[in-house]
């Protein structure tokens, strides 16, 4: 394991961050970290890089203490934060020198390819940047190195959709040498195709880990048919939830493990067409968030 | 703009009042006979009270004395908070991209400018108004003599705070940063200081080229002139004219001097900390590098001519100075620069809170460096630094003063004496570091309340009617003052070890405690 957490605890003054926080990231995979703001992503990567001290808990990163170990541990991670912060000062070029070197030899090859590909000129100071070319430094930074970990904070929200591009071709090339990632994001679309795994927090606590595959197995899948024969006998069947007809068209939702059943009486009906459709990493994640929007809704504002 | 500076407004209109009424009272209390009065009018028209607080006006009159004594530090105090608060309203907004907002609605684009314009000459006049009505309550005024006096000192104050108003303004059209408007600022305030130490010191002809000389001349309770406030008047114009010219015509964002494009990599040396520190603090450090050459120069000119005017008046005035004649001039000067050398030197370690308060800590101590490490190799900067700048100052000032009185020998004999407030300048540091181990969220604003605090007392001395015990703890009191006094190393000794123990002390909090961005 790159990274493992459990159990972690932190307050600030009488705020509660995280409450039992459990997080693993296995080497040599992406770990996506899931959670809206302000449920506690960026603590726990703070509390990883060894700036905050946790308050209960265990956590291991690199075989090591994160707090007591700092300066060897960082040695082998590069840090993107999700708030870029540069010296107004200095040049694009000169802060990916120093924050790359800081922790990890700077490659001077990967750091041109990574200019390139992120179309960031260096020489400009910091100050005139703006908040997507301030990541783009950042993220050169981490990329310019053969860190064995990487610890992202929301790398891409200031990012075109050209340049989301090549930060997941990047990961991938990351993935491929076998180093870890662990990418703190809410942009599904942007998970779902880079992380091996997802962990997905709530107000600091865990509620769902696991391998993408696992994790879609908790939900249900939307099936769509146009039937003829209707679909009475489709609502009796057990795993079949909100059924609806309408327009000649039947809709329901089917848990995973009833899914082969439902399916084969689906068959049964003779459908003229049919759509299925797995759940998203967007659903898994409402599925836990659902009452928050629901409050939302309830409360009528728009 | 008033909501959000209501505090900083009523704190400044508070304490410059407060002190004023505190100096007048005093003063009430202990010059009760036109004896003690005259007295304090004999010796202030000595060199080092000119060099500090500017000439005398009447100082045989109850007024006069508390204008001699008070009003120098209240004009420098009020344009530098002045410069800072339309500094914090203009460049800073517009750095923070605030303005943006604004503009983007319905304000036009010199709207923001004129509100805080007005905002700050309400607080000038205001000053002015409180200073002249407390110094009435007071019975400042001579029996005879109406209230024109009182209100000649409220009326030069006001002048001073809008002088400053246009500096300000002007000053952050030039710079894209606030730091640098801020810098620029004080650089200019600090400017108008000199220029009519030198004036009063001289022929006063220089006196003449600032505003707070133009307020000097005012003099209540003895000429009483209301002209130069007119000067002041048009100045103020004169500069809110020129910044609102230069605004209409930049582009928002930017300032007059341009961005270049700079190197697009980084000497290895830049990822160590002080590699770092230095390259990033190299602006201050030549900076005050070159305020301390030039000081210690105009210092030793200026000692030269008040050697000359000791010589002229015979032994009284020798006397007056605690009987070691020019030599406590020379010490005093000695002790300027050392204040200067402090300002440079917590500017400094307050970087440190600085960096964490901005967020930049966290990317550097993500690499791998041990904060202990981080701290004392960017603590060797203020640390070496001011013991190069005391060495430097007190080696010109003695070049400078020796060379009119030739005598070569008086560089080694002042960088001594300079360098002897070495271990104060550190416990000043060291107490910065404590403040950011301790009390991260306001160590910048305590570091700079000492530093103030040291001032005042350096400038006011007596007046503060502080017992002597608490003197003596200020780190700049326990320095001995040489070349008047003579070498006492217990002192330089213990203060030594104090700044140790302070910087043990922040820095062992400071790798215990979770980093606190603002």
């Amino acid at each position: 394991m790159a990274i493992e957490i459990q159990g972690l605890h932190k307050s600030f003054g009488r705020v509660h961050a995280l409450r039992g926080l459990d997080l693993e990231a296995p080497v040599g995979q992406v770990t996506g970290f899931l959670g809206p703001n302000g449920s506690g992503k960026t603590t726990t990567i703070r509390v990883l890089l060894g700036l905050l001290r946790s308050d209960a808990g265990t956590v291991r990163l690199l075989g090591g203490d994160p707090w007591a170990d700092a300066v060897r541990l960082h040695r082998d991670i590069a840090y993107v934060p999700g708030d870029v912060t540069l010296w107004p000062n200095l040049t694009g070029g000169e802060t990916i020198d120093i924050l790359c070197r800081l922790s990890v030899p700077l490659e001077p090859e990967r750091k041109r390819t990574m200019l390139d590909r992120f179309d960031l000129d260096p020489t400009k100071k910091a100050r005139t940047y703006s908040k997507g070319n301030r990541q783009k430094v950042a993220l050169v930074a981490a990329l310019a190195s053969r860190a064995p970990l990487l610890l992202l904070d929301e790398p891409t929200s200031g990012l075109d959709p050209i340049m989301e591009a090549a930060f997941q071709e990047s990961i991938r090339e990351v993935k491929a040498e076998g180093r870890s990632v662990l990418l703190s994001s809410h942009i599904f679309t942007e998970v779902e195709s880079l992380a091996d795994r997802v962990v997905i927090i709530r107000d600091g606590e865990t509620v769902e880990s696991g391998t993408l595959a696992e994790l879609r197995h908790l939900t249900r899948t939307q099936v769509t048919a146009v039937l003829d024969a209707g679909a009475d006998t489709l609502a009796s069947l057990p795993g079949v939830h909100d059924l609806a007809t309408g327009d000649g068209r039947t809709s329901f939702a089917v848990d995973d493990d009833a899914l082969a059943t439902v399916l084969a009486e689906v068959a049964r009906l003779r459908p003229r067409s049919l759509v299925a459709n797995p759940p998203s990493l967007e659903d898994l994640f409402l599925r836990h968030y659902g009452d928050e929007l629901a409050a939302l809704e309830g409360g009528g504002r728009g | 703009m008033v909501r959000r500076n209501r505090v900083r407004l009523v704190v400044w209109f508070a304490s410059l009042v407060g002190l004023f009424a505190y100096v007048a009272d005093y003063f009430g209390s202990v010059f009760t006979t036109q004896a003690a009065l005259d007295d304090f009018a004999a010796i202030s028209d000595n060199p080092g009270i000119k060099a500090l607080t500017g000439l005398a006006a009447a100082p045989d009159t109850l007024g006069g004395a508390v204008w001699t004594k008070i009003w120098m530090t209240l004009a420098v105090s009020l344009a530098l908070g002045i410069v800072f608060l339309v500094t914090r309203n203009g460049r800073a907004d517009e750095e923070l991209g605030r303005t943006e907002l604004l503009r983007s609605r319905m304000l036009g684009s010199h709207a923001q400018a004129v509100a805080t314009w007005i905002v700050l000459a309400v607080l000038a006049v205001a000053i002015g108004l409180a200073v002249a009505l407390v110094s009435m309550v007071a019975g400042l005024d001579p029996d005879d003599a109406g209230t024109t006096g009182s209100w000649v000192v409220g009326a030069s104050l006001a002048g001073v705070g809008l002088v400053a108003i246009g500096v300000g303004a002007l000053v952050g059209q030039f710079t894209a940063t606030s730091r640098g408007a801020n810098g620029l600022g004080s650089i200019v305030i600090l400017g108008f200081y000199m220029l009519r130490m030198i004036g009063d010191l001289g022929d006063g002809a220089l006196t003449w080229a600032s505003p707070f000389g133009w307020g000097e001349e005012m003099a209540p309770w003895g000429a009483n002139r209301w002209w130069p406030f007119g000067l002041m008047l048009a100045l103020t114009a004169v500069l809110l004219a020129a910044a609102w010219l230069i605004e209409e015509r930049r582009d928002h964002g930017a300032g007059l001097l341009p961005d270049r494009a700079g190197s697009s990599g980084a000497p290895a040396r830049y990822a160590s900390p002080l590699g770092l520190a230095l390259r990033l603090q190299r602006g201050p450090i030549v900076g005050w590098t070159i305020a301390v050459v030039l000081s210690a120069l105009m210092f030793g000119s200026v000692a030269n001519q008040m050697s000359d005017l000791l010589d002229s008046a015979g032994g009284n005035v020798a006397a007056m100075l605690q009987g070691a004649g020019v030599d406590a001039l020379v010490a005093l000067l000695c002790s300027m620069i050392a204040l200067l050398v402090t300002v440079f030197a917590v500017q400094s370690a307050t970087q440190l809170r600085a960096d964490e308060a901005s967020d930049i800590l966290e990317p550097q101590l993500a690499g791998a460096v041990s904060r202990t490490r981080w701290v004392l190799m960017r603590l060797l900067i203020p640390a070496v630094g001011a013991l190069a700048l005391l060495a430097i100052g007190g080696g010109l000032l003695g070049v400078s003063y020796g060379s009119t009185i030739g005598d070569p020998s008086q560089a080694l004999r002042l960088a001594g004496a300079t360098l002897a407030y070495w271990p104060a300048v550190m416990v000043i540091v060291g107490l910065a570091v404590a403040l950011f181990g301790y009390l991260p969220r306001i160590a910048i604003a305590l570091s700079w309340a000492v530093i103030g605090a040291l001032w005042m007392i350096m400038i006011l001395g007596d007046a503060l009617n502080l017992p002597g015990w608490a003197l003596n703890l200020m780190p700049f009191s326990a320095t001995p003052t040489l070349p008047a006094e003579g070498m006492d190393w217990t002192p330089l000794v213990v203060m030594t070890a104090v700044a140790l123990a302070l910087v043990g002390a922040g820095l062992e909090r400071f790798a215990r405690r979770d980093i606190q961005p603002a």
